[in-house]
């Protein structure tokens, strides 16, 4: 498709552009250098900057510690400092191993079981389907699919289209989004007597439409908010020539709401990765995602530290990754929350 | 907007009943059908709940509970226990959306400084933690603060004793009470702040540059900008932020959950947590959950409604 196709050249545009960015960089202390000779700017103007942007960078530093330490500790499994023996933040990287990433592929049940149901040796297929990220995949995939196809049509209307009852409902819906996670843990107590007693409990189908039900007035509202700045004149000029008011939507609407389609992409994607309460909850423990299991692994004394931050870092991977991609898009999507009154 | 006006002479019933335009609604029926059933329904089964003496699910799912009208809420109003987690919940709030406040402000300022370069992919690093699963975030900072003499907490604390020539054991954390307030407090904080940051340096990035060369010209230093130009531009977009900010901490449930479930002895329970307790434990105890957590969504309840009026979203509402 030639959506997906744009948002993947943007993608690339925005890296290739921040590839750049240590060229320009080393041209603008060239500059600066040769400006300095010549006396064209100050020492004091210099300094300024440099020491500003110096500042920046260590805050940025201590503001990411976390996460390269993170790094650091999965990387050095099993020595002192990652294991909290030693003095220090930081192991040598001469202690630097794969051990604790060794564990994750074999042993973790991140990709693969070993021992699904206590079965002594099985194939890499069962010991897959078994594992924390099969479960995860069975959860997200649906909780996709159910939002989209629930909120695309809403947002049109809302947007596009005159009914009755629409200004409440969508009064109704700009109340909802002010609060998300919220609302389903307190109602956590009732969605697990609902389920119980609906015998849902350990359907992914349930768990994924409890997910997208709970993304809906949210990514609703933001989806519609997007089409609501597609000009009406596009679609004039469609029906003029004759488009029925399906095709408008189908070649008009959509692709021009492709940002937006994308930003409720990556939130709901976001919601079915990221749960871990719900899922906690309502499935038993064979059918856990990776959110559940990691959390599994701090209450074990017995994981090393290092192995709990392999796991952890992989868990977070592709949801950081997809993130940091798309920020231009995801921001846009937050600034209206602030911005548009 | 709508392409077509064929609704000029209906009668005052044909109005009001769905017409032929009316068949755009249908388009939004799932998703309200969807929210009703997993979202709304629910909400109303936990407030019928809460009226009554229901242990667990089996009791429910049995019928072996009765009716007991407002009991559990007067029974709560007795319990000190529902006053601790009212009181250690409403505190945080309030300690740490200060904070949040005035650290992503400071953030926002210098990744927004004219002087600073390559600040476009500083922002873009810093709002990383946004993008992290919040599962991922606060085991992170459960081991940050682990008691262990080489936890990364007890190093930076027991250096800077050490630098003031004191030379102290390492500390645990989870174990004092207004310890592992302010271990929440700090991970809420790191939680919190890229979401601020978007929000305030889009928000300075509309704070015209005039105003501020007008402000440089009359003589105004870098402080006297920031009260007389700076603050109000940025001061709705802040506010907003702030109680978005503030509800979110209000239902923080993860951090103590995760962290030492509220703990010490249940010194830092917050409501959710609270009520989450009281339902699951063993015995378990649905009736009294449920009402701890219908009063805290009628708390949710009234953040929604302050950031909807007072965030003017619904004026943006009327004008369409």
């Amino acid at each position: 498709m030639s959506m997906s196709k744009n948002i993947l050249g943007d993608i690339k545009d925005d890296v290739v552009h921040g590839a750049k960015a240590p060229i320009r960089a080393a041209r603008e202390v060239v500059e600066t250098v040769r400006a300095l000779r010549n006396g064209d700017v100050s020492y004091r103007e210099v300094g300024l900057t440099a020491g500003a942007t110096l500042g920046a960078v260590l805050l940025l530093v201590v503001l990411l510690f976390p996460l390269y330490y993170m790094i650091n500790v999965a990387l050095a499994a099993g020595t002192g400092a990652a294991s909290l023996y030693q003095e220090g933040f930081f192991a040598s990287p001469s202690e630097y191993n794969l051990g604790a990433f060794e564990w994750l592929v074999q042993d973790s049940g991140f990709f693969f079981d070993p021992y699904p149901g206590a079965a002594p040796t099985v194939g890499w297929w069962e010991g897959f389907m078994s594992s924390y990220l099969a479960n995860s995949i069975q959860l997200v995939v649906p909780t996709v699919a159910f939002s989209m196809i629930l909120i695309i049509p809403a947002a049109y209307a809302f947007s596009r289209r005159e009914f009755q009852g629409r200004k409440p409902l969508l009064y109704g819906y700009v109340l909802l989004t002010q609060v998300g996670g919220g609302i389903s843990i307190a109602a956590l107590i009732a969605i697990y007597v609902v389920f119980n007693q609906l015998g849902l409990l350990n359907s992914y189908l349930a768990v994924a439409m409890l997910y997208a039900a709970g993304a809906i007035p949210f990514n609703t509202w933001l989806l519609k908010t997007f089409m609501d700045n597609i000009p009406e004149s596009y679609e004039e000029a469609a029906i003029m020539d004759g488009a029925s008011r399906w095709r408008v939507v189908w070649e008009i609407i959509l692709p021009l709401a492709k940002p937006g389609l994308a930003v409720v992409f990556i939130f709901v994607f976001l919601a079915g990765w990221n749960e871990f309460i719900l899922a906690q909850i309502l499935l038993s423990a064979d059918k856990h995602p990776l959110s559940v299991g990691l959390f599994s692994l701090i209450d074990e004394f017995s994981t090393p530290w290092g192995q709990f931050s392999a796991f952890a870092l992989i868990y977070a991977l592709p949801v950081a990754t997809i993130y940091f991609f798309s920020q231009r898009y995801v921001e846009s999507g937050l600034s209206f929350g602030g911005m548009e009154g | 907007m709508s392409f077509s006006s064929e609704n000029a002479d209906r009668s005052w019933v044909a109005q009001r009943l769905p017409s032929k335009e009316d068949q755009a609604g249908l388009l939004v029926l799932p998703g309200l059908l969807a929210y009703g059933i997993f979202m709304l329904y629910p909400i109303m089964y936990l407030v019928f709940l809460s009226f009554t003496n229901a242990g667990g699910a089996e009791d429910l799912i049995r019928g072996t509970y009765n009716f007991i009208a407002l009991e559990n809420y007067s029974r709560l109003i007795q319990d000190g226990q529902f006053w601790t987690s009212m009181g250690v919940t409403w505190l945080f709030v309030f300690v740490s959306v200060v904070l949040k406040i005035l650290f992503s402000v400071s953030l926002a300022l210098v990744f927004t400084h004219d002087r600073v370069r390559g600040k476009r992919y500083m922002r873009a690093l810093a709002i990383i933690p946004l993008g992290l699963p919040p599962v991922f975030t606060i085991t992170v900072w459960r081991q940050m603060f682990s008691p262990a003499r080489f936890g990364i907490a007890n190093e930076v604390y027991i250096s800077i004793a050490g630098v003031l020539g004191r030379n102290p054991g390492p500390i645990g954390w989870f174990f004092d009470r207004w310890l592992a307030f302010m271990s929440y407090v700090v991970t809420e904080l790191w939680l919190a702040y890229a979401f601020m940051l978007i929000i305030i340096v889009s928000a300075l990035q509309d704070v015209s540059d005039e105003l501020h060369d007008a402000a440089k010209v009359d003589g105004a230093g870098y402080l006297q900008r920031f009260i007389h130009v700076t603050l109000p531009a940025i001061k709705r977009p802040v506010w907003f932020a702030s109680i978005l900010t503030g509800a979110t901490s209000f239902q923080q449930f993860l951090v103590p959950f995760i962290f030492n479930n509220g703990g010490p002895s249940r010194s830092n329970e917050f409501i959710l947590l609270y009520g989450y307790r009281e339902a699951f434990q063993s015995p378990p105890r649905m009736g009294i959950g449920a009402a701890i957590m219908v009063i805290a969504l009628i708390f949710i309840g009234i953040f929604m409604w302050i950031n909807v009026r007072k965030g003017q979203l619904a004026e943006g509402l009327s004008e369409q």
